[in-house]
């Protein structure tokens, strides 16, 4: 597919090369400040209505400036790096893990005619390019000189490390039945209506329907684990404030720490992201070839990938968090064996259809 | 000097720095870390040579995977224990040998280099994907290879399982006071 | 393997259930209010605070009896009370809520707000629930004396009024008492003397009788 560098040559007409490049470089950085506030704010507000509160109402109509402000608050505040703490992993670490977003976000295509780079394995890549978060939390929490900042980087690191495998065993899945490793390729194929979603079975007309348990128990193992490698309730054991004060963070202020939380907010949006493009169709329509043009693309890609982040924030506020032994028991003995299982079925449905 | 030289460069200055940073380095975090940058300056070198599944590959196996083990068995020595794991002067001697072996190696590399014949073909077309040959050529040419490998990793993996396992075992069987054996005993129940 | 599936059936479907509460909840209206902008007292669909609000104390003085019991269950100190009795002398005839005849004026009634706790124990000793929690929260003010309240309806000359009319009422009772006394040690001696002209002869033990009943 080499409609994906329509944006990069209509750029490059007028730019050259380098300079479309940049831009093009710069889009994901601006959708992703542009989404934490957002993602930010809806937090807030979910977590407020769910508790039955009205949540931030002063900073603007309903509190809508409440994201400015606490990224003002966090920018004003003083950077401080403590006294033993070992300087330059202490510093680097939060833009290692920005980096890891970041990078992640360049081959997401957010529509057939667009994405940063059209990466053709570029699903192989993102869980490759994720292992750099759990750098940068080793780095943090063993920079910070301080217990807890340790403990919580090595449960973090742990639990990642042992998430990917389901994951990826759900990565694994789709792509054996896509054939490609290709983002912009696996939405493509998807398209012509949300039967046709990998979630249900992928485009393979009637017959797929016994395959149709497995893919959607497979979304689920990978809904599970996206919630886990992103470190957010019920599996936040790396920062839960109640054991470890704030974890691998614990140390961290001002500006270092906006890093932090515009890491975990946009990696969120990254394990929605790649949910989408796998399971539910990337940038296609729901509707068949009905509002299928490239621009409304763009807004289905973000309007699914929202709606996860949505249903991890909601989750977030359901369940209580998991203890420890819990967390593995559920990655090991209940995710992998789960996902082995899928992993096969949809094996076999790649080679049948 | 095209961007592509720019860029081989600015690749190029990653990995000698860091590389330099992670022997001279005395503490060995900053070594270990300072080897994610050289790993990834590779994995540059890679995309560059058109090889992209290598290049995430390299990220996947050597950052993803063996830099994180690397790491954790720092982490844990050095911070739990309490001793500072540091590089110390060598002695010497042990100089000496270092510079007379990097000598051999860098003396034996460069006469490959100007000797050896290297197969210069031109490319008639730019692959889409290199995932795709190696796909084909892996389960075909090198299937023999692969499974090796695969039965490999199971074992290592079963052995690692084992060894965790049998940690568990002599230890309750090292520790034969009371409290072991009652609870030997409420197990049987 | 049965027990496994279960388990992992009943994992999903809790957590399902839990995240419809969660969802039915995130659509219900909110219990708080926007609380300067909205004062809780005029929010829609409520008008008074919940049962056990221990906001500001408030006395409700036709009730108070003047026991002092408040005073004596603060913990803090902060209730000063200071009663004159209503002389009988008194124009002013004071009921009770409850139309019982007032006994006691609260000439001072002091409650300290910067000292009280709020714990609310004055209102469980207080016999007939005078003093009580009112419905205001908001303590703030520029200078700490505005936080001493005096709940005594009467100001300092009334209370030298009603104290001058009790002085008097005490003065003439003294004075009557005394009157009643003179005539009654007069009668009394009066009496001793006629007792002893006419028991002079009798035994020792008969006039310690009569001593007893003179003193009685």
């Amino acid at each position: 597919m080499e409609n994906h560098q329509f944006l990069f040559n209509f750029i490059s007409e007028y730019t050259g090369d380098i300079l479309a490049g940049v831009l093009i470089a710069i889009i994901p950085l601006a959708l992703l400040l542009v989404y934490a506030l957002v993602a930010i704010y809806g937090e807030l507000k979910i977590a407020s209505f769910i508790q039955l509160k009205l949540g931030p109402m002063r900073t603007g109509k309903w509190g809508l400036l409440q994201p400015v402000a606490e990224v003002f608050k966090l920018l004003q505040k003083e950077d401080i790096t403590p006294d033993g703490a070992d300087k330059p992993l202490f510093n680097l670490a939060p833009f290692i893990i920005f980096l890891g977003c970041y990078a992640a976000l360049s081959v997401l295509p957010l529509s057939s005619h667009f994405a940063p780079s059209g990466l053709n394995i570029g699903l192989f890549f993102i869980i490759a390019i994720s292992s750099l978060a759990v750098l940068g939390i080793v780095m943090g929490g063993w920079a910070s000189n301080n217990k807890y900042s340790l403990i919580g980087a090595m449960r973090s690191v742990s639990q990642i490390i042992s998430y990917e495998i389901p994951a990826a065993m759900c990565i694994l899945g789709v792509a054996s039945m896509a054939h490609s490793l290709d983002m912009n390729v696996i939405s493509a194929q998807q398209q012509g209506g949300f039967w046709n979603w990998y979630v249900l079975g992928g485009p393979a007309g009637i017959s797929k329907i016994w395959l149709i348990p497995f893919t959607v128990v497979m979304f689920i193992v990978y809904f599970v684990t996206s919630l886990a490698e992103t470190n957010r309730t019920p599996f936040d054991v790396p920062e839960g404030e109640s054991e470890l004060v704030a974890g691998y963070h614990t140390e961290y202020s001002g500006m270092k720490f906006a890093f932090f939380y515009l890491a975990e907010y946009g990696n969120m949006f990254v394990v929605s992201a790649i949910m989408t493009v796998i399971f539910f169709g990337g940038w296609s329509s729901p509707f068949g070839d009905f509002l299928n043009s490239p621009i409304w693309q763009i807004f289905w890609f973000i309007a699914k990938s929202m709606f996860f982040v949505g249903l991890q924030i909601w989750l977030r506020w359901t369940l209580p968090r998991t203890r420890v032994d819990q967390l593995m028991y559920l990655c090991w003995k209940i995710l992998l064996p789960l996902s082995m299982v899928c992993f096969l079925a949809m094996a076999l449905g790649g080679m049948l259809y | 000097m095209n961007l592509e030289a720019v860029i081989f460069y600015l690749f190029a200055l990653i990995i000698v720095a860091s590389g330099g940073l992670v022997v001279l380095s005395k503490n060995i975090m900053h070594a270990a870390f300072a080897l994610m940058f050289t790993l990834f300056g590779l994995a540059g070198f890679y995309a560059m040579l058109l090889s992209d599944f290598l290049a995430v590959s390299q990220i996947m196996i050597y950052v993803g995977g063996i830099l994180v083990l690397i790491i954790f068995g720092v982490m844990l020595t050095s911070k739990i224990t309490g001793v500072e794991l540091k590089t110390g002067p060598i002695g010497k001697v042990n100089y000496l040998f270092g510079a007379a072996i990097s000598v051999i190696i860098a003396c034996g590399l460069s006469l490959l280099f100007t000797n050896s014949k290297w197969i210069e073909k031109p490319v008639d077309k730019i692959p889409d994907s290199s995932i795709n040959a190696i796909g084909y050529s892996l389960l075909t040419e090198y299937i023999l290879v692969f499974e090796v490998a695969a039965v490999l990793l199971l074992i290592a993996l079963i052995g690692a399982a084992l060894i965790a396992h049998k940690d568990q075992i002599i230890d309750s069987d090292a520790s034969s006071n009371e409290i072991s054996t009652n609870n030997d005993i409420k197990i049987k129940e | 393997m049965i027990n496994y599936l279960k388990n992992i059936i009943k994992g999903f479907s809790t957590i399902l259930v839990g995240m419809k509460v969660t969802f039915i909840n995130l659509f219900r209206p909110n219990v708080t209010v926007q609380y300067p902008n909205v004062h809780p007292l005029v929010r829609a669909g409520s008008d008074k605070m919940p049962d056990n609000a221990r906001n500001k104390l408030n006395v409700i003085i036709p009730k108070c009896t003047g026991c002092k019991s408040c005073e004596k269950a603060c913990p803090v100190n902060c209730i000063t009370i200071e009663t004159t009795k209503v002389a009988s002398i008194d124009t002013e005839k004071p009921l009770m809520e409850d139309g019982k005849k007032r006994v006691f004026w609260l000439s001072q009634f002091d409650i300290d707000f910067a000292k009280c706790c709020f714990c609310g124990l004055c209102t469980i000793a207080c016999p007939t629930s005078a003093i009580v929690h009112s419905t205001d929260f908001e303590y703030s003010c520029y200078d700490r004396n505005e936080l001493l309240v005096h709940f005594s309806p009467f100001n300092k000359e009334q209370v030298a009024e009603k104290k001058r009319i009790l002085a008097e009422e005490v003065k003439q009772k003294a004075e009557k008492a005394l009157a009643d006394k003179q005539a009654a040690e007069k009668a009394a001696q009066e009496q001793n003397i006629t007792d002893s002209k006419i028991k002079s002869s009798d035994d020792q033990t008969s006039a310690n009788q009569n001593i007893q009943n003179n003193s009685n």
